[in-house]
């Protein structure tokens, strides 16, 4: 083949801003280019729920993850191979990442037991055990065929703390060698090693340093938005940014609120993924720059405004809000429409900072940003913090008070706000 | 007398309909045409909705799936009983109910039952009829209902009546459903008449009731049509089954006779409306009678099933004789790396497999009904093309020869079906 001979990742800086650690870049992979800073749309079991690929594409959407756990068993390895892997199978031409499946097994089964060999657990369907090992993680993903694949780590809870924390960041970087001499398809697809470390730094900096050391094409960023404090969250962020290396896209895994990826596109991070927006359009709700719009509330019963005004999915070109309070939760068709606009939503905000630091002007983006996200509210000290680490200053929170609301009926009502 | 012009302006008919072609063994071709702008051939198969959203698919997706249609018009049925929470927030839209539902310049016609589904029994009283929401029962009386009508604006939309019989009502049942009907359609009419402003662009459909009885559908026909005619612009057939898949089930022998009846008694320059999931063969029947609109509903019925239809109407594709169902939830397809149909033009089958479609089932996942609503739209619509090119050429009889060969049409409910895709309260959230 003659695809043979170019690496199925390439990545390149194409600008950088010159006050943070922001970029953006163009990835170029097997299946389509990717323009950094991405966000990727979860699609689950093989669909990003409720919308076709079609309509994604139409959205501009480069790169969708899948995800190993359910795919191994459902529609499980062999099926995937007979279909010429999930591409054919889902019949989605881009790009798609794969995680590893170990996380999964830790959040969704309390059976799951992690040993050098690798993850042991009861399969949900028929019960009998099984292990996933870093060989098992890449024969599956080789399968599936993803362009980007994760290594399998020892994922700890992110509030866990003491010796197991060590010994999981030590262990994941034994498993990323046995990722590596089991892959497979290294012509075709390219694996990622994972950082981890729990929330102390040198742990962090020593697992930067012994990734970087084996050759891989891109760094996953993993262990992060469990549940830990914001404060430490940024900090693992910046600690590994500030070690990984300038000409190899880097991603966050399972961030994706819109404030968390404003703060961390600053920090560095080329990719993310998140559910929240699909899942968070299953139950009636809207994603603004404001934070949300529940609209299952009363309030928009008969606000006949579209979700957004500024916002072109197809969504806001034809739907009032009153419409889709009526229908949300209630008509499945419902969900496509949310999630269409969910998605064009985080893919527009990505989009946005790209264009900023083309521009080197992100700084003044993510002021503008933050201003109209908290609104009147406090920013948050962490995100005060996070981006004063990359020199970009937040004004003080507003003290005009009375700030007299003209546009009361048609300013889009906060319902809640995305920070922690 | 000065409310003579004034009746005469207010029972104005919008809707326009003018036959075509009447062929003898075959039925009649027609062209309705709802408002400006917009012609419909008849016979028709209306886009049946749910909550004002044809099932599943968004409005920016059922346009990728016209665009592979001749016609780009359509008429939508909206229903009462799935969009009755909607009325108030109607009653301030200033523009047009198409608008409000995501189909600009299209039409609608409001119905009160929802086709798709089995309406309850009972419920039903002198002055009201039930109707039948997510929230449970409401009572319906005559000025409530054209109230609501009111808010809405629909196009078209049907008169309140009694519709709660089936083959097997009891003769006093019957009754009860026509002289309540004759009742409520006064009030229909008088409400009608009063609030000229409120309906002046929207065209009333005469229901017929009165179950298997030829007598009492003969007195629900004969009140239709003592009224003056420009206060209804066409009839709509109630009261022959309770909707949803029961409709499948109807037997010709039993229908067919009292429809005929019917229709011999109609004045022809009226369409009629015959709603509910007739089967394809039935649908024929039911044509060949003289029946002009029929809606989507047995198309979304058997995607809600997890069946594909594939029953063939091409008199010249080879094998003539094919299934008439692909049942999605069959293990068997599991690796079946080939569309639903083969030679099928729709975006379901030209990008997915049977395969894919089954995986779909087998997770729950919401884009399983949404592929197989588009394939049963894009093979209905299909089908109907073929019927008003037949029917042109008096060829309906070998078009129902063609699908009777191919086997049962009738569409059993899926068991196998645990919960409708991951909606409502049993969101299945189990996502990464």
């Amino acid at each position: 083949m003659s695809t043979a001979k170019i690496p199925p990742l390439t990545y390149k800086v194409i600008a950088e801003c010159s006050v943070s650690k922001a970029r953006a870049g163009l990835m170029t992979l097997r299946h389509s280019e990717v323009r950094t800073p991405v966000f990727m749309p979860v699609g689950t079991q093989g669909t990003l729920k409720g919308v076709l690929p079609d309509q994604l594409i139409e959205l501009d959407c480069q790169i969708l993850l899948g995800n190993t756990y359910h795919l191994g068993l459902r529609p499980g390895i062999e099926t995937l191979q007979h279909a010429g892997g999930l591409h054919n199978f889902m019949g989605w031409p881009r790009a798609i990442l794969t995680d590893s499946g170990g996380f999964q097994m830790v959040s969704l089964l309390e059976l799951a037991e992690i040993n050098e060999h690798g993850v042991n657990f009861r399969s949900p369907f028929d019960n009998s055990e099984c292990m996933l090992t870093p060989e098992h993680s890449m024969q599956i993903q080789n399968a599936i065929g993803a362009d980007i694949m994760m290594q399998l780590d020892d994922v700890v809870k992110t509030t866990t703390t003491g010796p197991r924390v060590e010994e999981a960041m030590e262990r994941t970087i034994r498993w990323v060698d046995r990722c590596i001499k089991a892959h497979a398809r290294n012509d075709d697809q390219s694996l990622f090693p994972i950082v981890q470390g729990g929330l102390e730094i040198p742990l962090r900096e020593r697992c930067v340093t012994a990734l970087m050391e084996r050759e891989v094409r891109g760094f996953a960023v993993g262990g992060l938005s469990g549940g830990e404090s914001k404060h430490d969250f940024w900090r693992m962020v910046d600690v590994s940014t500030n070690h990984l290396p300038r000409d190899k896209p880097r991603y966050l895994m399972g961030v994706g609120f819109a404030a968390d990826l404003v703060v961390c596109v600053a920090l560095g991070i080329d990719m993310f993924d998140c559910v929240f927006p699909t899942r968070t359009a299953r139950f009636g709700c809207a994603l603004v720059n404001k934070g949300q719009l529940n609209l299952k509330h009363q309030k928009y019963k008969h606000d006949m405004q579209p979700i957004d005004a500024a916002c072109g999915c197809s969504t806001c070109k034809r739907y009032t809000r009153s419409y889709l309070h009526h229908i949300a939760t209630n008509e499945s068709v419902s969900c496509s429409l949310l999630s269409v606009h969910n998605v064009a939503y985080q893919l527009g905000l990505m989009s946005s900072m790209r264009d900023a630091v083309q521009r080197d002007e992100f700084p003044q983006f993510v002021r503008e940003f933050m201003a109209e996200h908290f609104d009147q509210e406090p920013i948050p000290t962490w995100i005060r913090e996070a981006l004063a680490a990359v020199c970009i200053e937040l004004p003080a929170d507003a003290t005009i008070e009375t700030k007299v609301e003209i546009s009361a009926p048609t300013s889009p009502p906060k319902d809640l706000k995305l920070s922690s | 007398m000065h409310c003579h012009p004034v009746l005469f302006q207010m029972n104005k008919v919008n809707m326009k309909f003018v036959i075509k072609n009447i062929a003898k063994s075959s039925g009649r071709l027609g062209q309705l045409r709802i408002k400006e702008d917009v012609e419909l051939s008849t016979p028709l198969l209306m886009q049946t909705t749910k909550g004002g959203s044809i099932p599943y698919l968004s409005a920016e997706v059922f346009e990728m799936l016209l665009k592979q249609q001749q016609q780009q018009q359509f008429l939508l049925q909206l229903t009462l009983c799935s969009m009755d929470q909607m009325a108030e927030s109607l009653g301030q839209w200033s523009r047009s109910l198409c608008d409000y539902v995501g189909y600009p310049g299209q039409s609608t016609l409001l119905l009160l039952r929802d086709p798709c589904e089995a309406t309850p029994t009972g419920g039903n009283d002198r002055d009201v009829v039930p109707m039948f929401t997510r929230r449970g029962k409401e009572a319906l009386t005559a000025k409530r209902y054209m109230e609501m009508v009111a808010q809405f604006r629909p196009d078209v939309y049907q008169g309140m009546c009694d519709a709660d019989t089936h083959p097997e009502s009891t003769k006093k049942r019957v009754q009860k459903s026509v002289d309540r009907t004759e009742k409520f359609m006064e009030e229909c009419y008088a409400e009608q008449a009063g609030k000229q402003e409120s309906f002046s662009q929207c065209t009333m459909l005469a229901p017929l009731v009165g179950g298997y009885s030829t007598y009492a559908r003969t007195q629900s026909i004969q009140h239709a049509r003592k009224q003056p005619s420009e206060s209804y612009g066409g009839y709509i057939f109630e009261g022959f089954h309770t909707n949803g898949l029961a409709a499948t089930n109807l037997k010709s022998e039993q229908l067919l006779p009292i429809v005929e009846h019917c229709m011999q008694q109609l004045e022809t320059d009226k369409p009629r409306f015959m709603p509910g999931a007739f089967t394809p063969p039935l649908t024929l029947e039911l044509i060949r009678l003289g029946a002009d609109v029929f809606d989507t509903s047995y198309a979304y019925l058997a995607a809600a099933n997890y069946k594909a239809l594939t029953f063939n109407y091409d008199k010249d594709a080879v094998p003539a004789v094919q299934a008439v169902f692909l049942d999605v939830t069959d293990d068997e397809l599991k690796e079946q790396f080939t569309p639903l149909l083969s030679n099928c033009s729709c975006l379901a089958c030209r990008q997915h497999t049977r395969a894919y479609l089954h995986h779909l089932y087998k997770t729950h996942e919401l884009l399983g009904p949404i592929l197989l609503m588009m394939h049963n739209l894009h093979h209905y619509l299909g089908f109907f093309e073929v019927i008003r090119t037949q029917l042109a050429q008096d060829e309906l009889p070998q078009l129902l020869a063609l699908l009777t060969s191919q086997g049962s049409y009738s569409i059993q409910p899926n068991t196998k079906v645990i919960a409708k895709a991951a909606m409502g309260k049993g969101f299945s959230s189990n996502a990464a």
